[in-house]
C-alpha cells in the first residue's frame, strides 16, 4: 500500500501538473469564461494565488476545518493519479491535510470493505467500487444534510447544471438521498487501428456480425482481430459483457430477478464468445482490461471495446504504437437491435463512522468543483463536468474524437439497466458467476446457452430471486 | 515437589508464555472466532442482524457442487504438485550429495527460488506464460510447435500452476533431504559397494529408506502448504477457466472478501483445517515420523 501525506505545497513543475500542463488547463479555464479576469501568469506562485481566488469566490467558508486532517482511500485510478498533485492547493485553501492511501483494484476491492464493515472511521473519504453494497450495509454518510449546509456548499458557484445528467442521479440512492458524488464518466467505446482497417479495407464495424467479419479479417500471424477482456472474474468480461447484452436488448436484472438466461442474453454472450474465440488472441481467456489496453497499443491487437478512458493512454506517444491513428466509435449492437454501451461513474463518499465528516465533504466539494475538474481533465481524467469535456485541456491530452465518441456512447447508454445489476446490494454475487459464465463461453468450456443458464440459476439463488 | 523441581517448572512456564501468548492471540483466537462465524449467517453487508443458523453453512457446503468442484481441484493439484517435487526434491538432492566445489555452487543455484518473494515470481510467470509476448511461447515456435494458451486453456492451466508450484517448491524438499543426506551413516553405502551393489540397487534399497523420515516430513509440510495455496492460482488464472483451477481457499475467499459472507467462507475454512489435521494425524500416525527413534521397529 502506498501512504503518504501531501501537506506541502509543491511548485507546479514539481507536480505531475506540468508547466504544459499547466497551461493547457489554465487556457481551458480561460475558455470556460472562469479566467478571464484574472488572465493567469505561468509561473506557479502566482497561479496558485490565482486559482486561489477562484475557489474562494464561492460563498463557503473553506476555512472552517483548518487544522484537521483526512484519509482519502482510492484505488490506482486515473481520478486518483490526477486529484493527487492538485492536493497541496486544497491544503492551502483549507488548512486540511490529506492523507492518501492507494492500492491496487484487487487489493483495495478486498480490504477497504473489511475495514468499512468493522467500523473502522478511516478511510474518510474513499472512492465506492459498489454503491449498493456500501450504501445498504451503511457505510456511507448522506451528503444531504452537507448539501444543505450553508457553510459547507454554494449551490451557484458549485453549478450543478455543468454536471451530465446520469452523473447527478447515479448518486441518487433507493430511499432518496445522496451517499456519494460522482467523480468519472466512462462509457464502453469501440477504438481501432485505422492504419489496420486501412490495410485489410475494412470499415469501423457497427454490429456483431460486422465486428465478427471485421475481426476475422484482421486476425493474422500475431495479430488479433479483436481483444475483450474475458478472464474468469467479476470485474472483468462482466462489464464489456454487459454491454453486449443491452445492445442485444437484453437485461441482466430486471424486478430483482437475473435474465441472463433470456434469449437475447445468450445470443449476445454466444456473439461475444465467438468474436474472441475466432478474432481473438491465443490465451484471451485470460485477459482483463490490462491485458487488452496493452495489446492495442503494442499494435498486436487491431480493435478493442472497453472503457473511454483508455483514451488517454492509447494517444500517449510515449506509451502507445497506435496514438494518432485510433478511430473511437459508437458501440456495436445486435441484429436490428440499438446500441446500449455500457457505462460507469466512479464515485467517491464519505465513511460514515468518520470523524471529520466536515472536513471530508469540504474536500469532495473541491475534488468536484469546476476549477479542479478543469485542471484534472486537462491531465486527460474524464470528469462528470461539461465544462470540462468541452474544454480544449481536456481535448488534448483526451483526443477530441475520442471525446465526441465517449459522450455519444454515454448519451446512448442505458444508466438504469446498468444500475439494476451493479448497484445491487449482491452485486459480487451476480457478477463474478456472470463473469465465470463469460469466460467458459469464451475458453469453449460451455456453450453460451448452458453458461448463462447455469450462471443465473447460482444469481437467483444468492440473491432469493 | 522439591524446591528445585517447582523453581524449574516455574521457569519453563514462564519462558513458554510468551510463544503461547503468541499462539493463543494470532491462531487459537481467529480459529474460534471463524468457528464460530462458521455457525451464523454473518455479512459484513448485514451488520447487527447476524442470527446463528447452526449447521446450515455446512449442510449448503456439502450440496452445493461448487465446493466439491473445488475440493477435487485441490486434491488434484496437492497430490500433483507434491509428487512431482518429491520426486525431483529426492533425484537432485542425491545428485547434489557431493563434496566437490562445482555441486555446492549448483546447490545454491537450485535453492535461489526459496529465496525469491514468492509474489514477484508469480508476476514474472504470468508474463513468460503470457501467449503472444511470453518467452514460453517463443521457445515453442522456435521448437516448431503450436503456441498455448498456457493459463486459459482448460488443458494446461492446472499444468501451469503446478509447474510455478514446482519451481517454487522443489528446493524446499531438496534443502530437507539434503540435511538428510548428511545425517545418514556412511557404513551401509559403503558396505553396499563392498557388496557389489549397483548405484540404482544402493539408491532404491539404502538411500531412500533411510532417507524415508526426511521425505515424509517434508512431504507433510509440503502436502499442507500446497493444499492452501493462494497466491499463485489468484494471480495467474483467478481460478479460471470458468472453475477449472479454483481450489477451496480461492473458493473461501470469494465468499469471505468479495461476497462477504463471513459465515459461510468461516466453513469452507473450518473443512479445510478439518481435511488437513485428519489427514496429517493419519500420515504420521500410519508413518510414526514423530516417535522417538527408540521406539521404530
Amino acid at each position: 500500500m502506498k501512504k503518504r501525506t501531501l501537506n506541502h505545497l509543491p511548485p507546479i513543475k514539481q507536480l505531475n501538473l506540468t508547466r504544459r500542463h499547466f497551461v493547457k488547463a489554465t487556457s481551458a479555464l480561460a475558455g470556460a469564461g472562469l479566467l478571464s479576469s484574472y488572465g493567469l501568469p505561468l509561473y506557479a506562485a502566482s497561479n496558485v494565488d490565482e486559482m486561489m481566488k477562484m475557489y474562494q469566490s464561492a460563498n463557503i467558508d473553506w476555512q472552517s476545518q483548518k487544522g484537521s486532517s483526512i484519509v482519502l482511500s482510492g484505488l490506482e485510478h486515473p481520478w486518483m493519479s490526477s486529484i493527487e498533485p492538485l492536493l497541496p492547493h486544497f491544503n492551502k485553501l483549507t488548512g486540511i491535510n490529506v492523507q492518501v492511501q492507494k492500492q491496487s483494484e484487487s487489493e483495495y476491492v478486498a480490504e477497504v470493505p473489511v475495514k468499512l464493515g468493522a467500523g473502522n472511521p478511516t478511510p474518510d473519504v474513499y472512492m465506492v467500487w459498489s454503491y449498493g453494497q456500501a450504501a445498504n450495509a451503511g457505510w456511507l454518510e448522506s451528503l444531504d444534510q452537507h448539501f444543505d449546509n450553508p457553510n459547507l456548499f454554494d449551490k451557484n458557484w458549485y453549478d450543478l447544471n455543468d454536471i451530465f445528467d446520469s452523473a447527478k442521479s447515479f448518486p441518487i440512492w433507493n430511499d432518496g438521498e445522496s451517499y456519494v458524488m460522482s467523480i468519472t464518466a466512462e462509457a464502453q467505446t469501440m477504438f481501432a487501428n485505422q492504419n489496420m482497417l486501412d490495410a485489410a479495407g475494412v470499415g469501423v464495424p457497427t454490429t456483431f456480425d460486422e465486428l465478427l467479419s471485421s475481426g476475422k479479417k484482421l486476425k493474422s500471424g500475431d495479430v488479433s482481430g479483436v481483444a475483450m477482456r474475458s478472464k474468469a472474474d467479476g470485474t472483468a468480461g462482466s462489464w464489456p459483457g454487459g454491454g453486449f447484452v443491452f445492445s442485444n436488448g437484453g437485461v441482466i436484472i430486471q424486478d430483482g430477478k437475473c435474465m441472463l438466461d433470456s434469449p437475447e442474453a445468450i445470443e449476445a454472450i454466444h456473439y461475444y464468445g465467438t468474436i474472441l474465440k475466432e478474432a481473438g488472441p491465443l490465451g484471451v481467456g485470460n485477459y482483463h482490461w490490462y491485458e487488452c489496453l496493452n495489446d492495442y497499443m503494442q499494435e498486436v491487437c487491431a480493435i478493442g471495446m472497453d472503457s473511454s478512458n483508455f483514451a488517454t493512454d492509447i494517444e500517449n506517444p510515449e506509451k502507445s504504437n497506435a496514438a494518432g491513428h485510433t478511430t473511437y466509435g459508437a458501440m456495436v449492437s445486435g441484429p436490428g437491435k440499438t446500441a446500449k454501451p455500457n457505462m460507469w461513474h466512479w464515485m467517491s463518499g464519505i465513511n460514515s463512522k468518520s470523524q471529520n465528516k466536515a472536513a471530508a465533504f469540504l474536500f469532495l466539494t473541491w475534488a468536484n468543483s469546476k476549477p479542479t475538474c478543469l485542471m484534472s481533465s486537462a491531465l486527460g481524467l474524464a470528469t462528470t463536468r461539461t465544462s470540462a469535456w468541452e474544454s480544449e485541456g481536456f481535448k488534448s491530452a483526451f483526443g477530441a474524437q475520442a471525446a465526441t465518441a465517449a459522450l455519444t456512447n454515454l448519451q446512448n447508454a442505458d444508466g438504469k439497466i446498468m444500475k439494476d445489476c451493479w448497484f445491487h446490494p449482491q452485486s459480487g454475487e451476480i457478477l463474478t458467476p456472470f463473469g465465470i459464465a463469460i469466460n467458459e463461453v469464451v475458453t469453449g468450456t460451455k456453450s453460451a446457452e448452458k453458461a448463462m443458464t447455469q450462471a443465473t440459476a447460482k444469481i437467483n439463488k444468492a440473491i432469493g430471486a | 515437589m522439591s524446591q528445585f523441581r517447582k523453581e524449574k517448572n516455574r521457569f519453563i512456564f514462564l519462558m513458554l508464555m510468551p510463544a503461547t501468548i503468541l499462539l493463543v492471540g494470532l491462531t487459537l483466537f481467529p480459529f474460534i472466532v471463524s468457528f464460530i462465524l462458521s455457525f451464523t449467517d454473518y455479512s459484513l453487508l448485514r451488520p447487527g442482524q447476524t442470527k446463528f443458523i447452526f449447521l446450515n453453512n455446512y449442510i449448503e457446503l456439502m450440496t452445493t457442487d461448487e465446493f466439491w468442484i473445488a475440493l477435487r481441484v485441490t486434491l488434484v493439484f496437492t497430490i500433483l504438485a507434491v509428487f512431482i517435487q518429491v520426486v525431483l526434491g529426492v533425484t537432485f538432492a542425491t545428485l547434489l550429495h557431493n563434496e566437490n566445489t562445482n555441486v555446492s555452487l549448483l546447490r545454491t543455484l537450485y535453492l535461489l527460488p526459496l529465496a525469491i518473494t514468492p509474489i514477484a515470481a508469480t508476476f514474472t510467470f504470468r508474463l513468460m506464460f503470457n501467449p503472444s509476448l511470453g518467452v514460453l511461447n517463443y521457445f515453442m515456435k522456435l521448437l516448431g510447435l503450436e503456441p498455448q494458451a498456457w493459463l486459459a486453456s482448460p488443458n494446461t492451466a492446472l499444468f501451469s500452476l503446478i509447474l510455478v508450484d514446482t519451481w517454487q517448491w522443489t528446493p524446499f524438499i531438496l534443502l530437507i533431504c539434503l540435511g538428510g543426506l548428511a545425517s545418514l551413516p556412511n557404513e551401509p553405502f559403503e558396505a553396499a559397494k563392498v557388496d557389489g551393489a549397483s548405484s540404482w540397487q544402493i539408491f532404491t534399497k539404502i538411500t531412500v529408506p533411510m532417507l524415508y523420515p526426511f521425505i515424509g516430513l517434508a512431504l507433510l509440510f509440503r502436502s499442507i502448504d500446497a493444499f492452501k495455496t493462494f497466491d499463485i492460482i489468484y494471480v495467474l488464472t483467478s481460478g479460471g477457466p470458468g472453475i477449472l483451477t479454483r481450489t477451496l481457499n480461492l473458493y473461501a475467499f470469494k465468499h469471505g472478501i468479495e461476497y462477504l459472507s463471513m459465515g459461510y467462507a468461516g466453513s469452507i475454512a473450518i473443512v479445510m483445517l478439518i481435511i488437513t489435521i485428519v489427514v496429517a494425524q493419519i500420515f504420521l500416525r500410519k508413518n510414526k515420523l514423530l516417535q522417538p527413534k527408540d521406539t521404530l521397529k
